[in-house]
């Protein structure tokens, strides 16, 4: 009984805060931020202020490219902390994998995943993707290692040492191109102007593709460190 | 003005978090020295700030902006650095300066995560609070609940988690109502520069300015701590390390106060919360806050979350009073602000070292702790009155200020709060200070206790670390309790900036 | 219009989520159903029957939908799932002392 009473309860009070919502709602205009402020600015002159073809990159990575600083520090800090509280377990060693039919595939397929992150993460500039999405693809070949020929094999080849030099690289990799721009441009984050080809090539658009290239690294390694945290096991005479 | 030096403080506490992972896999005995090293950089840039812009700190010009890849201010990312923000970066910077070298003392096992999320922390509230831009700002406290979320758990211990998944639940909600109400002042001004919202933000229907600013009022009430979302504020205080606590409790509190100033009345404006009704409830409710605090740290038994209760009263106080919107609202706010961020972080720092031997925080095991170590003790019971507000200190400057303003604004339910709160903080605190002169007897199974034999700062040098923070805690809230005359020009600039809305506007969207 | 009912649906159904259920992963799932769901409102009412705003080689300029809300809604998803790894990290640890995830067995969770 009394639990009924607590879900009416709740439930009810659900529905008042949908409704204030959906009165709310009502009261927001159509959408008119186009004819006005930044995005016209930003779709109007975004090609030829940075030389990207994708302007959400554009955004992301020149005109805001400190909320993406921000955003990566945000990973690192999650791995961070990841890493710290998962620290007191270890890895269960396991060389043995799946069956010859599986590992033999994803033998063949595993150099094309890493060709298309890849991809990704050098035309994040031109087409839809960038750091961030081609990180992740990056993070799924470690997956695949650890579960396909065990985790002992992806241990000798990326051990996390190798993973979190490679993240500290990326970070570094974005860090530095900012304090390349109050160098060379005077303006932290400021798009590099020496390094601008014709639009359009796979190295255009300024400092844009280094930076996403860092992110990508920064993104795979992180996402593995994390994937590799949480498989953790602990033993019991631990410490 | 242009200048470079704002991005650096910054860009090298992020770079050395970033640097940090790398020197311990090469060699984890040279961490310490670039810990030390990006302090003094950042210490070093902040002193230089100051030298060079003294006059305009002084006679209340000062007006410092970075515009982030050379784009103008409704395009990209501004900084700005004004007397507030310049005032709040300094006491952050002092308060997070002592609990980091607190740290080399205390933190043993994992230091360099340790010092790398403390680092994000340092980041993160420099960021949070010079950045011109909304979105910027989410960004930022997002960085901020993330390096303390994992760092309440620092110890791995069962209350520990307990307390960061409750942590954690609560201020991702409030995150995600901060990006919402972003994300809707974007698409009805097609802006997110704060001076350029606030340039619009009257202009709106009023129905929307009150969904807007709803939504932020409840993340930041849930961020601060504020009377319908308080629940997860003690058990985070009492789980955590000290120095963690400290941060929590004595920087983290403060910048989200710093970023309320900043939305209500830059951003939003104080005509429009006073046209929405606003005001009143959210007095009241602050009011009733503190006074729901300094209830519920009259039954707590155990020291630190007696802190952390005591913490929600101050903070309804501080809110209330400068919800009042007027100077000396303001005046003693600040100055509340100030001597609450020292006297809490230096009552953390003292309980991590004076509670090291203790089985629990609880008020049976405080039994003795202040005969093993007295001259600690002394300082926390200097620490203790002046957060009841005895009169040579700085708790009691502050707290007669707010008194002040209460009575002038003719709020005579706050003046009551005020006194009620250092009233029951008498009682509270004299409890426990009683308890630690308690002769305590050791039993046998105490003594075969691990807690005993075993004590957390083994090493000398650490223990003096450890204690010459407590006793730096001390002395400033007893200069400064003499001397707070010395805060009142800084204090009447910040409060300057804060009511001159139309000069932040003119110069952020004017070059 | 639908976009606004879609989306209280799917925040009222995380908010279920994370009130109603014991279960401390169906919390995090409700959560994750709440920030989603304003993702999802921000996409869909930024769409105003444009195209992503993606230049290409050899074409005129056409209409394009906004791109700042998508740059910033792609932030948001990264720091989403980040708290939620560090979440699920935090339950995982606690479930080594408790042994189980429910809200209502932890103590320490309810004080």
């Amino acid at each position: 009984m009394h639990k009924y009473l607590k879900k009416t309860l709740v439930i009810s009070v659900f529905i008042l805060t949908a409704i204030a919502l959906y009165e709310n709602f009502l009261l927001v205009p159509e959408y008119t931020g186009l004819r006005t402020g930044v995005s016209d600015y930003i779709i109007s002159s975004g090609l030829s202020d940075t030389g990207s073809l994708n302007l959400i990159t554009a955004v992301l990575y020149d005109y805001r490219a400190f909320d993406s600083l921000g955003e990566s520090t945000v990973i690192f800090g999650a791995v961070s902390g990841i890493v710290l509280i998962l620290s007191r377990k270890m890895l269960p060693v396991s060389s043995r994998g799946l069956s010859f039919i599986v590992k033999r595939t994803f033998g063949l397929v595993t150099p094309f995943i890493a060709l298309f992150s890849l991809y990704v993460i050098t035309h994040g500039h031109l087409s839809p993707g960038g750091g961030f999405q081609g990180g992740v693809i990056l993070a799924v070949i470690s997956i695949i290692f650890s579960i396909v020929y065990g985790s002992a094999f992806d241990y000798r080849r990326y051990s996390p040492q190798v993973k979190t030099a490679m993240e500290t690289m990326g970070a570094f990799t974005f860090l530095g191109l900012g304090v390349v721009g109050i160098l060379m441009e005077g303006f932290f984050l400021k798009n590099l102007g020496f390094l601008t080809a014709r639009t359009g090539t796979l190295i255009s658009a300024g400092s844009i593709p280094y930076v996403n290239f860092g992110v990508g690294i920064k993104v795979g390694a992180g996402l593995a460190i994390i994937f590799y945290s949480m498989i953790q096991k602990t033993f019991k005479e631990d410490f | 003005m242009m200048e470079t030096r704002i991005i650096l403080l910054i860009i090298v506490p992020l770079g050395t978090a970033f640097i940090i992972p790398f020197i311990d896999l090469i060699n984890a005995k040279l961490r310490r020295f670039f810990v030390l090293l990006g302090i003094s950089i950042q210490i070093f840039n902040l002193t230089s700030i100051v030298v060079q812009y003294f006059d305009q700190i002084r006679d209340g010009s000062l007006f410092l902006q970075y515009h982030l890849g050379g784009w103008q201010p409704p395009f990209g990312i501004n900084l700005v650095m004004d007397n507030l923000s310049f005032l709040f970066i300094a006491i952050v910077t002092l308060s997070l300066l002592f609990i980091i070298i607190y740290s080399i003392g205390y933190v043993g096992h994992h230091e360099g995560k340790f010092y790398v999320l403390y680092f994000i922390i340092i980041a993160a509230s420099n960021g949070a609070m010079l950045t011109g831009d909304l979105f910027n700002m989410y960004v930022f406290i997002e960085l901020l609940t993330i390096a303390s979320g994992a760092l309440i758990a620092f110890q791995r211990s069962h209350p520990g988690s307990e307390a960061a998944i409750k942590y954690l639940f609560y201020n991702i909600i409030a995150g995600s109502l901060i990006f919402f109400g972003v994300l809707l002042t974007y698409f009805n001004l097609g802006t997110l520069t704060m001076a350029d919202v606030a340039n619009n933000f009257a202009a709106l229907e009023s129905g929307i300015q009150l969904f807007i600013t709803a939504i932020f009022l409840t993340a930041l009430l849930i961020k601060m701590g504020v009377f319908p979302f308080l629940f997860w504020l003690p058990k985070s205080y009492d789980s955590s390390p000290a120095p963690v606590t400290a941060v929590l409790s004595g920087v983290l509190s403060k910048i989200y106060l710093y970023l309320f100033i900043r939305l209500i009345w830059t951003v939003i404006g104080f005509e429009t919360i006073v046209a929405l009704n606003l005001n009143i409830l959210l007095i009241d409710i602050a009011l009733f806050s503190s006074f729901l605090g300094h209830v519920f740290a009259l039954q707590a038994n155990n020291i630190k979350r007696l802190l952390g209760y005591s913490s929600i009263g101050h903070i309804g106080m501080i809110f209330a009073v400068i919800m009042l919107n007027t100077e000396a609202g303001f005046y003693g706010g600040i100055l509340h602000i100030i001597a609450h961020m020292f006297m809490k972080a230096g009552l953390f720092v003292a309980c991590g070292y004076l509670l090291q031997y203790t089985v629990s925080n609880h008020y049976r095991d405080f039994k003795g702790v202040g005969l093993r170590d007295k001259p600690v003790f002394i300082a926390f019971i200097i620490l203790l009155l002046s957060m009841i507000g005895m009169p040579p200190l700085l708790g009691f400057a502050s707290k007669w200020f707010i008194l002040m303003a209460f009575l002038e604004a003719q709020s005579y339910f706050g003046a009551f709060i005020v006194i009620f709160g250092s009233l029951t903080a008498v009682i509270y605190y004299l409890r426990y200070i009683a308890k630690g002169f308690e002769e305590v007897r050791l039993s046998e199974d105490d003594l075969k206790m691990e807690v005993f034999n075993q004590p957390l700062l083994s090493v000398l040098y650490r223990e003096k670390i450890v204690t010459f923070i407590t006793y730096a805690y001390t002395a400033v809230i007893i200069i400064f309790g003499f001397g707070f005359r010395f805060l009142n020009i800084p204090l009447r600039m910040s409060i300057e900036s804060i009511m001159n809305v139309e000069r932040y506007i003119e110069l952020v969207l004017g070059g | 219009m639908r976009n606004n009912f879609i989306f209280i649906i799917l925040f009222m159904l995380g908010l279920y989520a994370l009130i109603m259920k014991t279960n401390l992963i169906k919390n995090v799932i409700g959560l994750n159903i709440m920030e989603a769901s304003i993702f999802f409102w921000v996409i869909a009412f930024s769409d105003v029957g444009g195209e992503v705003a993606i230049h290409k080689m050899g074409e005129e300029f056409s209409k394009f939908n906004d791109p700042v809300p998508q740059a910033l809604t792609l932030t948001g998803i990264v720091i989403g799932a980040s708290t939620a790894a560090l979440l699920l990290t935090l339950i995982i640890e606690l479930n080594q002392f408790t042994d189980t995830i429910d809200r209502d067995e932890i103590e320490g969770l309810n004080n």
